[in-house]
């Protein structure tokens, strides 16, 4: 029981990583109504531009550099929005061919990481600690503050849906884009700022899997990209609400199932999860009609 | 012989196999429109079950574990590997395509490629983990008494034999009534189940002719390279296929040949051949990655239909071939047009997907 109670604690963090990456993966789904195969390598990218300002050419304190490098990748989205994957999603109407434009710029990401990073392992530099007895969970502060960051930013997110114009104007959009346009929400404006939070929110994720796994590697992001997608399509694809519900589910389930089986392949059981859903709720456990 | 002469059989070997790959994939994606981003998972089940079919079982002391360990005689282990492949075609496509939408789909795919991989890679008694098959048996090698070098240029030709053969069948399913559905499917699947067909049974026969093709090339690979681990086939390898289709030419057999000799032959070969820059060893090859990429998608601005484009079909001469009732030819002249740019904007990408 006592091991059980470690796992759902880990449980807890892993859940927390996988949530940010998946709100934004979700988000960006939403607005553009296509799949970003690059987001692994968005990830990657944000937890190496963390690390050149944490340990490379700057020595920043390491959540400091965390959001100097997630900004750095909001902008990098932004970027690749309006110089590639937008002029290819205006122009051609069958969305593999952006599909494809993703998958391309996931491997131009990959090799730019290569290049400038090299292929071996980076570590952030943080002090480690002793870890704390807190109820039944042993957890070190800095996965404390993993927890704090995912909680907060699922707050601030359902307030930025709910509360605010830019919020609404972004489920509107991912309702219909040509009746958003209609209502007079400026669309291109609107795609623009998702494409800048979801950058953050992606450059966020890679950090603290970063952090939380202790290595970095240019390849990490691209192979986390299929407990994300879990996530995502058992909480429902597009579905914001469903992405945090679907991420708590596979956080749980993958540290728990290292409790019972070699904890090497406690990722693939995320795995498993997924091709039950698809087997017998194919659109998700938490699909709602009203998307985002 | 010159070193030169074995370099060009060696090249000349990877144009065969990846042709065979090419087309294989093609029928998925260009026929019948199935975004399989798991490709390369395919071509690696191939390899392994050909290597572990033909390889006999583990020599004692060598450390090596791994499944079967049959020591079939030459184009079986091949074949073995080419069914293996379709097993799992059926397998995925019974999981995955009833109720998934192409994006979807592509989604589960790779995921389905990504845990194969985290699976073999981790689990050693499958098919030796991370360390792979290393004592693959040279095919025929002994019938023909060749050493390594004879061997290579014999292999190479015999691949561009194999692969000749599975050129004219494929030729022929492209041009045959279930090419023409496949096509019908891809351009719209709606049109097809109202008419009638079950777009269910047309994808999985495209998906298990796609994978008896990755099998088989895989299968060439692993018995011409006499070894096969996990670094050969990382996901970004079935993008390499995607780019070598695209750029070749979508949907046209021909084009996947040109393809197949552009992008993973050419492309992967010619950064060897490019000195280092000083101080940074390796950074050449490292860029090739983002070189293909930033190809493909240029080639898919510029040219989306590829080198040598889709042929367009002539639904005229068709009609005037088969007795009335006639079919709807609507259905082949459109497809015939390739990917047209679509000038009606943002707004209509939304309804597509």
């Amino acid at each position: 029981m006592h091991q059980f109670w470690l796992a759902v604690g880990f449980g807890l963090v892993t859940a927390s990583v996988i949530a940010v990456a998946a709100v934004g993966l979700s988000l960006q789904f939403g607005i553009t109504n296509y799949i970003n195969f690059a987001y692994g390598d968005f990830m990657a990218l944000g937890a190496y531009l963390t690390w050149e300002l944490n340990a490379g050419a700057v020595h920043l304190n390491i959540w400091v550099a965390m959001i100097g490098g997630s900004l750095l990748v909001g902008v990098f989205a932004v970027i690749v929005n309006r110089v590639v994957l937008g002029p290819f999603a205006r122009r051609f109407e069958r969305v593999f061919y952006v599909l494809i434009v993703t998958f391309a710029l996931s491997l131009i990401i990959l090799s730019l990481i290569n290049s400038i990073w090299g292929a071996d392992v980076k570590r952030f530099n943080m002090s480690s600690e002793t870890p704390l007895h807190i109820g039944p969970f042993l957890l070190t502060v800095d996965q404390l503050i993993v927890i704090g960051i995912g909680l907060a930013l699922m707050v601030a997110i359902h307030l930025l849906l709910t509360v605010t114009r830019l919020g609404k104007s972004m489920r509107a959009m991912s309702d219909s884009t040509t009746l958003a346009m209609t209502s007079g929400i400026d669309t291109r404006l609107i795609t623009t700022i998702t494409w800048f939070l979801t950058g953050i929110l992606a450059g966020l994720a890679g950090t603290v899997l970063g952090i939380t796994s202790a290595s970095i590697t240019p390849s990490f992001g691209e192979t986390f990209l299929f407990v994300i997608f879990a996530a995502v399509i058992v909480g429902g694809v597009g579905s914001v609400y469903g992405a945090i519900l679907g991420a708590v589910m596979i956080g749980l389930v993958t540290e728990v199932s290292a409790v019972f089986i070699n904890a090497s392949y406690k990722l693939d059981t995320a795995f498993v999860v997924l091709i039950l859903v698809l087997l017998f709720r194919p659109s998700g456990l938490f699909a709602r009609v009203g998307r985002v | 012989m010159a070193p030169i002469v074995y370099y060009a059989f060696t090249l000349l070997f990877f144009f065969a196999a990846y042709s065979v790959l090419g087309w294989g994939l093609n029928l998925q994606f260009g026929e019948a429109g199935i975004l399989n981003f798991a490709y390369i998972g395919f071509v690696a089940i191939g390899a392994y079950i050909t290597g572990v079919t033909s390889s006999g079982p583990p020599p004692a002391g060598s450390g090596e574990s791994y499944v079967l360990g049959a020591s079939l005689p030459f184009p079986l282990g091949l074949l073995a590997g080419g069914v293996a492949s379709c097993l799992l075609a059926v397998l995925v496509a019974f999981i995955a395509f009833r109720r998934l939408r192409s994006d979807y789909l592509a989604m589960v795919l790779i995921s389905i490629s990504l845990v194969m991989y985290d699976v073999i890679n981790n689990y050693v008694p499958l098919f030796d983990g991370a360390d792979g098959l290393n004592s693959v048996p040279m095919p025929l090698s002994g019938t023909f008494n060749l050493d390594a070098n004879g061997f290579l240029i014999f292999f190479a030709l015999l691949s561009v034999g194999i692969g000749a053969v599975m050129w004219l069948v494929m030729s022929r399913i492209t041009r045959s009534p279930l090419g023409r559905t496949l096509r019908a499917i891809r351009d719209d699947p709606d049109v097809v189940s109202a008419l009638g067909k079950n777009v269910f049974r047309y994808q999985l026969t495209a998906m298990l002719i796609g994978a008896f093709y990755a099998g088989i090339g895989g299968g060439l690979i692993v018995e011409f390279a006499s070894s096969f681990n996990t670094s050969a086939w990382l996901p970004a390898e079935t993008f390499i296929i995607f780019a070598a289709l695209i750029i070749g030419g979508l949907g046209n057999n021909l084009g996947v040949m040109m393809g197949a000799f552009v992008v993973p032959v050419l492309f992967t070969q010619l950064p060897k051949f490019i000195p280092d820059i000083p101080g940074h060893p390796g950074l050449i090859l490292n860029l090739e990655g983002a070189v293909i990429g930033l190809l493909l998608i240029v080639t898919m601005w510029f040219r989306p239909q590829g080198i040598i484009p889709e042929r367009p079909r002539r639904p005229d001469r068709f009609l005037a071939a088969q007795a009335p009732p006639a079919p709807p030819g609507g259905i082949d002249a459109d497809a015939a047009e390739g990917p047209p740019p679509a000038p009606a904007g943002a707004t209509d990408a939304k309804t597509t997907g």
